[in-house]
Order: C-alpha cells, then sequence, then structure tokens
C-alpha cells in the first residue's frame, strides 16, 4: 500500500514544484494538439457546411466514408503518415519524421473526420428557418456563412474541443511519427509510457494526473457549452 | 407591361418531389398596394411567396422585378435587400432582442450610431422598448412576431412579404397586428400577404388572389370580391369572435 501512497505524494510533489521535466513534456503535449486541433477545425468546418448544407451525388458514400474514420485507429494513421514521411516515402525528401510536424500531420488525419462528423451532426439539426431568415434579411453568402457559424457556434466549440481531447489522449501516432524525443516530441503519453517501462512511476504518474485533470476540464467545458444551465435562453 | 406592376411572374412551375405543386402562368403584384394571396391549406400560396421573396430560387420559369428579368444567384443580393419578410413562426437569432432587430442592418453596413437609433425607434413603435437587452429565446410568441415585424421593416423595405403573420398568435397579439400593421407600413412599401384572417383582408387588401391546387383560381381588386363564395378558403379571425 506504502507503495501506492508514496507514488501518489510523489507525482504530487512534482505537479506541486512545477518540475521543469513534467512541464517540458506537457508544453510539448499541448503545442502539438493545440496545433493539430486548430489545423484540423480550418478544414472541418467548412467541409462539414459543405456536406450538411449541399446535395451532390457523393454525399451518401462520403458520409459512409467519414463515419468509417470516426474509428480509425491512431496505429493505421501512424503506418500510413510513416509511409509518406520516411526517407523512402513520397514525402521523405521534407523530413518531417520524429519531427513536431509529423505528429501533427498524423493527428490532423486522425480527428478531421470526427470534427467533421460532429459540426455535420450540429448542422443538420439546425433549423431550416435559419437558412431561410438569413436570405430574407439581406445576408450575402459569405455573411449566410458566418450567421451559420455563429448560430451553431456552441456545437462547433464542442466537437473543436473533442478533437482536441482525442488528439490529447492517443499515443499511436505521437510515439510512431514522433520517436519520442525528449524535449522535441515527448508528449505526455508517450512519457507516460517510457516512463512506466523505465521504472519512474511517480513521474508517469504525475503525468496521468495532469492529462487526467485537462481531459475533465474539456469535458466540463463541451458539457457546459452544449447543455449547460443558460442554454435555452442563449 | 403595366407601370404599376412591380413584380411580375411568367409561366412558374414547382416541384417538389416529383409533384407539381405551383403553376401558374401570370401573376403580378402591383406597387404601392397590399396584394393579398389567399387560398386553402397547400393551395401553394407560401411557396409562390417564397419564390416572390426570392428565398426560394429553385422554380421554373421566368420572374421580373420593374420589367427586369431576376437572376437565379447571388447577383439578386441588392434586389433582396429591397425585401423583407414576416414569417408565420419567426426565427430568431442567438442574441438579445436589439441584435435581431439591428441584424439586417449591420449585414448593409450601416454605421452604428444609426442603427441604435433606428432600432429603438421601431422598438418603440411595436412597443418592445423594454425587451431590447433580453434574450431572443425566452421571448413570448407574441413578442418574437413583434421582434421580427420590426426586424422586418427596419430597413424600409420596398417589398414587405407577410406569410400568415398572426396564425400563430394569442388572441391579444393579433388585436396588437391589426391595429397597428396598417400604421408600421408607409405608403411607398408594396405588402405581399398571405392571410386566412378575414379582418385582415377586409381591412387591407387592394387586390386579392385566389390559389387552389397550385393554380390561380381568380385574381382581381377587392372591391368586385365576394367573400361568401370563398368561405371554406378564409377563416374568421379569433378577434372578431369576441
Amino acid at each position: 500500500m506504502d507503495y501506492y501512497t508514496d507514488a501518489i505524494l510523489r507525482a504530487l510533489q512534482l505537479i506541486v514544484s512545477l518540475d521543469s521535466e513534467v512541464i517540458q513534456v506537457v508544453t510539448t503535449s499541448l503545442k502539438i494538439s493545440i496545433s493539430s486541433t486548430l489545423i484540423a477545425s480550418v478544414i472541418s468546418i467548412p467541409l462539414a457546411i459543405l456536406i450538411a448544407r449541399n446535395k451532390f451525388k457523393t454525399k451518401k458514400f462520403i458520409n459512409i466514408i467519414l463515419n468509417t474514420m470516426l474509428s480509425l485507429p491512431t496505429v493505421v494513421v501512424g503506418i500510413f503518415v510513416y509511409s509518406l514521411i520516411s526517407r523512402r516515402g513520397v514525402l521523405g525528401e521534407l523530413e518531417l519524421l520524429f519531427t513536431p510536424a509529423g505528429i501533427i500531420i498524423g493527428q490532423v488525419i486522425l480527428i478531421v473526420p470526427l470534427i467533421t462528423a460532429l459540426i455535420r451532426n450540429v448542422i443538420f439539426s439546425m433549423d431550416e428557418k435559419l437558412y431561410k431568415t438569413a436570405t430574407s434579411i439581406g445576408a450575402s453568402r459569405y455573411q449566410k456563412f458566418k450567421l451559420l457559424i455563429l448560430e451553431a457556434r456552441y456545437g462547433i466549440i464542442g466537437a473543436v474541443i473533442a478533437g482536441f481531447g482525442r488528439v490529447l489522449g492517443e499515443i499511436g501516432i505521437s510515439m510512431m511519427l514522433g520517436g519520442n524525443i525528449k524535449g522535441v516530441t515527448r508528449t505526455i503519453t508517450t512519457a507516460m509510457s517510457l516512463e512506466t517501462n523505465k521504472g519512474r512511476f511517480a513521474f508517469a504518474l504525475a503525468l496521468g494526473i495532469i492529462l487526467l485533470s485537462l481531459s475533465f476540464l474539456i469535458n466540463f467545458v463541451t458539457y457546459f457549452l452544449q447543455e449547460g444551465k443558460n442554454y435555452a435562453s442563449r | 407591361m403595366q407601370a404599376d406592376k412591380i413584380i411580375e411572374v411568367r409561366n412558374i412551375k414547382k416541384i417538389c418531389s416529383e409533384k407539381l405543386i405551383l403553376d401558374i402562368n401570370q401573376f403580378a403584384v402591383f406597387k404601392n398596394k397590399f396584394n393579398f394571396i389567399i387560398g386553402g391549406n397547400g393551395s401553394g400560396k407560401t411557396s409562390l411567396l417564397n419564390i416572390l421573396s426570392l428565398i426560394d430560387q429553385d422554380y421554373q420559369g421566368e420572374l421580373y422585378y420593374r420589367g427586369q428579368k431576376i437572376n437565379r444567384d447571388e447577383q439578386n443580393l441588392k434586389l433582396r435587400r429591397k425585401f423583407s419578410v414576416i414569417w408565420q413562426d419567426p426565427y430568431l437569432y442567438r442574441g438579445s432582442v436589439f441584435y435581431n432587430i439591428a441584424l439586417p442592418l449591420k449585414l448593409r453596413d450601416i454605421n452604428q450610431n444609426i442603427i441604435v437609433r433606428k432600432v429603438k425607434a421601431m422598438a418603440s413603435r411595436l412597443e418592445i422598448e423594454n425587451l431590447l437587452e433580453q434574450s431572443a429565446h425566452t421571448l413570448s410568441g407574441g413578442e418574437k412576431q413583434k421582434t421580427s415585424i420590426a426586424r422586418a421593416l427596419i430597413t424600409d423595405p420596398e417589398i414587405l412579404f407577410v406569410d400568415e403573420a398572426t396564425t400563430n398568435l394569442d388572441e391579444e397579439s393579433i388585436r396588437f397586428f391589426n391595429s397597428h400593421f396598417a400604421d408600421l407600413v408607409t405608403e411607398e412599401m408594396t405588402v405581399v400577404m398571405v392571410s386566412h384572417d378575414r379582418r385582415q383582408i377586409k381591412e387591407l387588401a387592394d387586390q386579392i388572389t385566389l390559389l387552389k391546387a397550385g393554380e390561380i383560381e381568380l385574381t382581381q381588386k377587392i372591391d368586385n370580391f365576394k367573400f361568401e363564395n370563398f368561405g371554406a378558403g378564409i377563416a374568421v379571425p379569433v378577434a372578431e369572435l369576441v
């Protein structure tokens, strides 16, 4: 029992004392996750609106592909991107393997389907009168797009946060494409795996507590945005 | 083309789920008049209003504004901005009543000081100035409709389209609408109104068009219109019963 108590106490001590190594891992992780979430959002928001609001022949097919990609295993994305950016891959010359950019590419591929599908569902569920009203009050095409984003903002933020949560907690892509290089590509999850294997249980536990706290915060914000007490009056 | 026709419809067909729901050879909206469109449920009144107000551009046939053919793309934005619509069940955007009324002016890049002045004046005319800071999603049905009327009138539209604006309202709101609506509309405004309300028709209409199964049964000046022959399509308003 002392083993656990001791580990938890030392983990908390590492967090409270703002241990430089812990801070470095968390910062790297947040930088990579925020970058990939932002890039994925820029792709996903217009894509979701395009799918939800337009009629085209391949729409059903695209929706099936999108839904399939929701359950994409991280290692599959890892292998796919590895084949592209490794030395012999088509993008090998760019030397992206074992760099933060490499991880970001993989994570973007991982969460674009997730964010797109969630936002698509938000747009689908919006009142058709929203579009008719926008036209009737004299909105241009761009202004209609802006109004739609504003109306769906809580759902969109929720989808983006869900994407952020997914990349923050993934390990397959970060490990395969990042290589777990200290101070460069060592993220919370890859560091936890490595440090546990090395026997630094308290250090891994400290990162685990931080990851869990971040996940709780993400879920809390998502819940508050989507179902908070003032939801009806917003 | 006659000078007093502001919008003209030629050979319009609207197909919905492979069913022909509107088939109109000729129809005109007369300038500075109250043009009423009446008819039973499913007669195509709202479909026609949606086409006339350029909300629905998915139809066959041609539409003319002051003798000029109307394009069916983003180019008609300038024309769309001369029109306003009051819906039966209005949609208000997230935000305050002020935001909703001001929105059409913001979309037209009007100066903020002018927006504030115009919104306050319009809210006062509709007796909703005390609601301006309130969230639009907390309003009652009548307050929502008043907000949507203010939003539609704030741009001084050349043509105002009204789609059964009082159908979902309570007695008091219907009374307010009937007693204030004519005053809210300026003399330069043309009104196209879909309504079942016999009192509204009697008091406001200049021109009346009766639709039946997507086709025009008759279109004429109100003076010659005999309500007795078309009682089934025109409801007796609640306000008239009390």
